[in-house]
């Protein structure tokens, strides 16, 4: 591979500290080099907008619950048809796309890596099979420890040092990359046809509440330094008035890591309703951002909604019979033995919908309010909020307050009694968009050291070239040009090879999985553990032999070693 | 404008021809309509005769005739808005899918899926017609939803499946489970069905046949007189489908 040089490109990288300067970058052997290496291709940026490539730090894209998305809306499949073309490969559907469908599309819009949601440890093997045919992106999966028995158990004991040995194996099995918890306790809860109404409310035959999960979790994730932190879909997701357990939840994040937060919260937008029915919704966001600007430990992600139609899916099972109890559209709820559940919903937000209204207003407030943009990411929770096609749009409302103020003229005209986003006048700015789109995500998961998210030397070849010229473009009247511009990249760059031109795709990718492995004493060995093993083999419908995700799942794996604290 | 299209014999007739861009606004554009034979795209002068008499400048002007082998014929009238369209024999499946305005009337049978998700206009079948007629896709909550379909013959199963505008008449009988998960519209049907309109919502059918296999999910609510094809009749009404919180009407005759 002879490299690539890119001249002229208007570079902000702010993990390294660049906030927009005209300047060339030498690519060798899939990393960023200090100098030019010999008989380069050159790329001409001519002073376009390049940033690292792009990360989402909440997608749900693979998985047994999309894929069952897929089969639930033929209806789906009938929108955003391609054909073949060239390297492409047919591709077809709007909120849950085919694989390549999904890669294809964030590949055009300068996407190189992406966080799967939620994985249940159980069904690991097809999310992994299907990251493998997400070729130009590399993948990372949340794996679900919400309604784990064994963490339950553990946390009832308060022995902290064997739940974290039970993450620790269940990483390592599953091939994940980080703990997720979603409604924890509640979707276990859900098995029995109940739920938690507040983090302090014991599980239903468990003995333990929310809270105990979540701290106990946040220390566990400590004692193994694992790279990212707990990843929290806190409980009572888009219930009204539930902004009280989100900031509830957030009091709990204690500060134990000088690198990164402690505690992630995602989709906070559907966790920030004041109110106590739909009839009186309101935002609460500027209550969640007051708590998140001064917690520097906690950091969050929008879960913007656009209005359309999308998919929701989720492995917060109570939550979607809830949803299915509004729509009474076609739903599904499943059950993940021993470990978690899941639903899928198909929705439509509208704008005549004065709640999807103030839903729509309060994701854009959370990143409007809060000060610090390394603190509140962008991200729909592809397909719950909306397909991740919609970012540039989301981008590009945050850019302007023009179009927000248009956007007002074509939504509910209640909606500005219940909502403060129409008296903001902050417009962020191309640097604060970098951060909230690749250098915070990366920061965030905890992938900066395998060289994400940012261009020095050393750093992973992901580029992304936009065609915008940042110093002749004013966001806040060119919105138009803004979301053109994030949507189709001139060049996408992974790993020192140009993967997308111009919207379309023109390698056959080869991506990666990145997994997490905590080096635990043989005493905290879980799959040496006789007590573990026997409940193993008396409950699950699978041996413990059988459980692990062979290597040969992931062709192309990079394994994060990291050394527990026990 | 009358476009007079005579299908070509063919080595293999039965390799079906998939032909949305036979809509009467399509003649008024200069460039090609192409047509699909199998996978092979091809102009519409290789697979038919074409004849177009007298001008047009508009799409109401426009009247298409489409004769000959016509039952292989795929998706004729998609997106239709104006105009109309005669054939004078039979019609492959997606006959009229999406039309909005204009006039369809088949001289022979259609097959499956005529009119699904309709918004407009009128097609008429004199023959019987396949399952599917004015319904809904897979997966698709809302089906036909104006306009209107008139079926001289008899139906297949899933007659107006997802019925939520318009109204469909079919003359004949039906077969299993016509107007299912209909949420409005008006459902005709002249002759004998089975489980009619399980899991409506809305909208009313009229059944003056026999209703076989009667489902226990409606509510009798009375007795109304209807008049149909120049005769009255006394209809038994229910209320339904009360598994699924239905407030439609289904009539079927006492």
């Amino acid at each position: 591979m002879a490299g690539i040089l890119i001249k002229n490109a208007f570079v902000i990288d702010p993990l390294s500290g660049i906030k927009g300067e005209v300047m060339d970058i030498a690519i060798k052997n899939g990393k960023i080099v200090e100098e030019e290496p010999p008989g380069a291709e050159v790329i001409d940026a001519g002073g376009c907008l390049t940033l690292p490539g792009g990360i989402d730090s909440h997608s749900h894209v693979c998985g047994t619950k999309v894929n069952f998305g897929r089969y639930m809306s033929p209806e789906d499949m009938r929108a955003g048809r391609t054909a073949r073309k060239g390297v492409m490969h047919v591709t077809s559907g709007y909120s849950v796309p085919t694989t390549f469908g999904n890669s294809y599309r964030y590949s055009t819009m300068g996407y190189t890596t992406i966080l799967e949601g939620a994985m249940a440890p159980l069904e690991a093997r097809h999310t992994h099979e299907e990251f493998n045919a997400t070729p130009h992106q590399d993948m990372l999966a949340n794996t679900l420890f919400d309604g784990n028995w064994s963490i339950m158990e553990a946390v009832r004991e308060k022995d902290i040092a064997r739940a974290a040995a039970v993450v620790a194996w269940v990483l390592a099995a599953a091939k994940g990359f980080a703990i997720k918890l979603t409604n924890p306790g509640g979707t276990e809860a859900w098995g029995w046809g109940e739920d938690v109404q507040s983090i302090h409310d014991p599980v239903p035959r468990f003995g333990v509440t929310p809270a105990e999960i979540i701290s106990t979790m946040i220390r566990a994730n400590e004692i193994l330094n694992l790279p990212h932190s707990v990843h929290l879909h806190c409980n009572n997701l888009g219930v009204p008035g539930n902004y009280q357990t989100t900031l509830d939840t957030i009091d709990l994040a204690p500060d134990l890591n000088s690198k990164r937060q402690s505690l992630y919260l995602t989709h906070v937008q559907f966790h920030s309703y004041g109110g106590s029915t739909w009839r009186d919704i309101c935002s609460k966001s500027e209550d969640i951002t007051r708590a998140v600007n001064n917690r520097p430990q906690v950091v969050m992600d929008m879960g913007q909604i656009m209005f359309g139609r999308t998919t929701t899916m989720t492995a917060d099972g109570p939550m979607e019979f809830k949803l299915y109890m509004l729509h009474h559209n076609k739903w599904s709820n499943h059950d993940v033995e021993l470990e978690t559940g899941s639903g899928i919903i198909p929705v439509y937000y509208g704008r005549k919908s004065l709640v999807n209204c103030v839903m729509w207003s309060i994701g854009l407030e959370l990143a409007l309010l809060t000060r610090n943009p390394w603190q509140c990411l962008l991200s729909t929770d592809s397909p719950n909020g909306a397909p991740f096609v919609k970012y540039p749009e989301i981008i590009a409302l945050l850019m302007s307050r023009r179009f927000r103020e248009n956007e007002r003229r074509m939504i509910d005209p209640r909606t500005e009694h219940f909502v403060p986003l129409f008296a903001i006048e902050r417009e962020l700015d191309w640097y604060e968009i970098a951060v909230m789109t690749r250098a915070a995500q990366a920061k965030a998961l905890g992938i900066t050291c395998i060289g994400k998210g940012y261009m020095a030397p050393g750093a992973e070849a992901d580029v992304a070239i936009f065609p915008i010229m940042p110093d002749k473009v004013d966001p806040s009247v060119d919105f138009q040009q803004v979301m053109a511009g994030f949507s189709r990249t001139r060049y996408t760059i992974k790993r020192g090879r140009v993967v997308a031109r111009d919207g379309e795709v023109v390698v056959e990718g080869a991506n990666s999985t990145i997994w997490t492995k905590a080096h635990v004493p043989d005493a905290y060995d879980m799959s040496l553990d006789p007590e573990f093993q026997k409940k193993f083999e008396q409950y699950y419908t699978v041996r413990m032999s059988n459980y692990p995700v062979q290597d040969v799942y992931l062709p192309r794996g990079v394994r994060i070693d990291t050394e527990a604290q026990l | 404008m009358r476009v007079i299209l005579k299908t070509r014999p063919r080595e293999k007739p039965r390799i079906p021809i998939e032909a949305e861009e036979i809509i009467p606004q399509n003649f008024l554009r200069k460039n090609e309509i192409t047509v699909f034979h199998g996978n092979k795209e091809k102009s519409l002068d290789d697979l038919f005769f074409v004849t177009i008499e007298g001008p047009a400048v508009s799409p109401d002007q426009v009247e298409v005739i489409l004769t000959g082998d016509t039952g292989v014929i795929k998706r004729v009238g998609e997106y239709m808005n104006a105009g109309r369209i005669i054939i004078e024999g039979d019609i492959g499946m997606h006959c009229g899918n999406f039309m909005s305005a204009g006039e369809i009337i088949i001289q022979g049978n259609a097959d499956a899926w005529l009119g699904r998700e309709m918004r407009g206009g009128h097609i008429l079948c004199e023959g019987n017609t396949g399952h599917y007629c004015a319904a809904g896709y897979r997966g698709e909550k809302r089906g036909m939803r104006g306009g209107m379909v008139e079926v001289k013959g008899n139906a297949g199963d899933f007659a107006a499946e997802y019925l939520s505008g318009g109204e469909v008449i079919i003359h004949g009988n039906c077969g299993d489970l016509p107007g299912v998960e209909m949420r409005g519209g008006t459902l005709v049907i002249g002759g004998d069905c089975a489980r009619p309109c399980g899991n409506m919502t809305g909208g009313t059918c009229m059944v003056f046949g026999k209703a076989s296999q009667f489902l226990p999910t409606f509510r009798a609510n009375g007795s109304q007189e209807v008049e149909y094809a120049g005769k009255r009749y006394r209809m038994n009404l229910f209320r339904g489908d009360v598994a699924n919180r239905g407030k439609g009407t289904l009539m079927v005759r006492a």
